[in-house]
């Protein structure tokens, strides 16, 4: 399909649960009889298809499989089994500072970030400026990104996830950091986004601006797809799940 | 292999970034900088010169210039595969938050200490004309011209050695202990303090010489000191009269092949593993 934008069939993924023993040549050698190391799941089969222009929010609970999806999604883990499918130029967001050298000033890391998602320095000249202007670092971006704080960090990386015109973006909650004013400014480019009828991504645990920005929630629960559909419906059942787990709890106590 | 290596054409400009980077904080910028580099392996050269012409008394003409020739090449194969050991887990942040072609990761750490060694070969270059009008030293050989062959021969075997090596060490942290000791083994079994030479004396085996050189390295050096440099004649070490032998060509094919399986299995080798560097550093 065409009008599709990212498509998921089938994925499951799970991870080797890594103890120290499996780490040294020593070992390698011990264990010739190749006893595997144990498999804990993340991810069990997983359907999804978003369409071109769609915004979904993600929503779950930490290590409910969130991010493990959003990197499945952005190539940088290979799923178990299943086959992902995306159209267009994706950009990602999925921790602050991901491409970002220390040493190196702001500037330098907008040319290096955008040799990161295949574009040449060429390309990036052409959009500096824009990148710049909008991260509103204006003369910090001439200083090393070692000295920036943690809202300097997600302007910059923000800027870049998004003045390079990517026809995906996917965000995993690294918005919060920034000040109020600056998350307006974050929010009204994304609204910008979706009049382009650019697809959009995001993990977050701010339930308002997931209802805010997305007509589409997915709710991830213990690797598992647990609900898909209209935002408001899809964000009260995961918060009924959190109350129901929340008096469970005072039970107990 | 040839998808990826199409990929691989399409992230040139990280590729590019990844050595700037790393050459800039090498030389910091400056040119002292490259100075300090270039300090390590002189002094080394120097120190063993004292040591083989006084301490020793083996009395080889212009000796310096021989074992710099072969010098060279080695600190570029050992360089290169001590940071091809470290550079995957050094940019694990990288790895684990974005996609990118895991293999420009080893090409770089190659890629800049091919550049360094160019930057030494021309201070060698200018030595060996230094050497020539002032010290009537020999003129350069036309065989300089093998040059380009013999660094595309050690840079494809270092490249196929640095696959190998940097996704290992991902997997067992020790492999890095292990090719340090292994490095210093084999500086001395590679024929750079000595003539390859010594080697086919000793042996007095054609057969066991043939399998020596068979050691990429070995060839490899022997054939920089050839091309590079006249024939030593008339050398005797410790009573083993020395008869210089020419390049063998048959050898030299043997040896190119070798270098260049090294480079199509170790890419093999890491990609069928890079994917799941992601998960495990």
């Amino acid at each position: 399909m065409t009008n599709c934008a990212i498509e998921l069939q089938g994925i499951n993924k799970s991870f080797a649960l890594l103890r120290e023993k499996h780490m040294s040549l020593k070992s390698a050698v011990l264990s010739l009889r190749r006893r595997k190391p144990e498999q804990v799941p993340g991810l069990c089969d997983i359907n999804l298809s978003i369409a071109k222009g769609e915004t979904v929010a993600v929503v779950g609970k930490n290590g409910s499989g969130k991010s493990t999806l959003l990197r499945i999604i952005a190539r940088v883990y290979r799923p178990t089994s299943g086959t992902v499918v995306t159209n267009g130029r994706m950009s990602t967001m999925l921790a602050l500072a991901a491409g970002f050298h220390p040493e190196l000033t702001g500037r330098e890391n907008i040319y290096f970030n955008g040799a990161i998602m295949g574009l040449s320095s060429a390309d990036i000249a052409d959009k500096i400026d824009s990148i710049i202007e909008f991260s509103e670092l204006d003369e910090f971006v001439d200083t090393p990104v070692k000295t920036y704080s943690d809202g300097m960090l997600m302007r910059l990386g923000f800027s870049i996830a998004v003045e390079t015109d990517p026809d995906i973006l996917l965000i995993d909650e690294v918005l919060a950091v920034g000040d109020a004013g600056f998350q307006d400014k974050c929010y009204n480019r994304i609204e910008a986004f979706q009049r382009q009828g650019r697809t959009i991504l995001f993990v977050t645990h701010d339930l308002e601006a997931a209802a805010k920005v997305a007509s589409r929630s997915i709710w991830i629960n213990s690797g598992k797809v647990a609900a898909d559909g209209i935002t408001a419906q899809v964000i009260q059942q995961y918060l009924n799940s959190l109350r129901q787990r929340g008096s469970e709890e005072k039970e107990k106590i | 292999m040839v998808n990826e290596l199409r990929e691989l054409l399409r992230y040139r400009y990280l590729l590019a970034q990844l050595v700037v980077r790393d050459i800039k904080v090498r030389y910091k910028n400056s040119f002292l900088g490259f100075l300090w580099s270039l300090a390590n392996p002189l002094l080394q050269v120097a120190t063993m010169t004292v040591v083989i012409k006084y301490v020793m008394r083996l009395d080889i003409p212009n000796y310096s210039a021989y074992l710099l020739v072969g010098y060279l090449p080695w600190m570029f194969f050992q360089m290169a595969l001590l940071d091809s050991s470290q550079v995957v887990l050094a940019h694990r942040d990288l790895l684990r938050k974005v996609y990118f072609p895991r293999e420009v990761l080893p090409a770089s750490v190659v890629v800049a200490n091919l550049i360094h060694y160019v930057l030494a070969l021309v201070v060698f270059f200018a030595y060996l004309l230094f050497y020539r009008f002032f010290m009537h030293g020999a003129p350069l050989q036309w065989t300089v011209l093998w040059l380009p062959v013999l660094m595309a021969m050690q840079t494809a075997l270092i490249i196929g050695l640095a696959f190998y090596i940097s996704c290992l060490n991902v997997f067992y942290e020790d492999v890095k202990y292990l090719l340090t000791v292994l490095l210093n083994v084999f500086f001395y079994l590679t024929p750079v303090m000595y003539p390859a030479e010594l080697v086919a004396e000793k042996l007095n085996s054609p057969l066991l010489y043939k399998l020596y050189l068979l050691l990429p390295m070995n060839a490899l050096v022997d054939a920089y000191r050839k091309t590079l440099l006249p024939p030593i004649t008339g050398l005797t070490i410790r009573d083993t009269p020395i008869h210089s032998q020419p390049l063998d060509f048959g050898t030299m094919a043997l040896a190119m092949g070798i270098c260049v399986l090294v480079a199509i299995t170790g890419y093999a080798f890491f990609n069928a593993r890079k994917w799941v560097f992601a998960e495990r550093v």
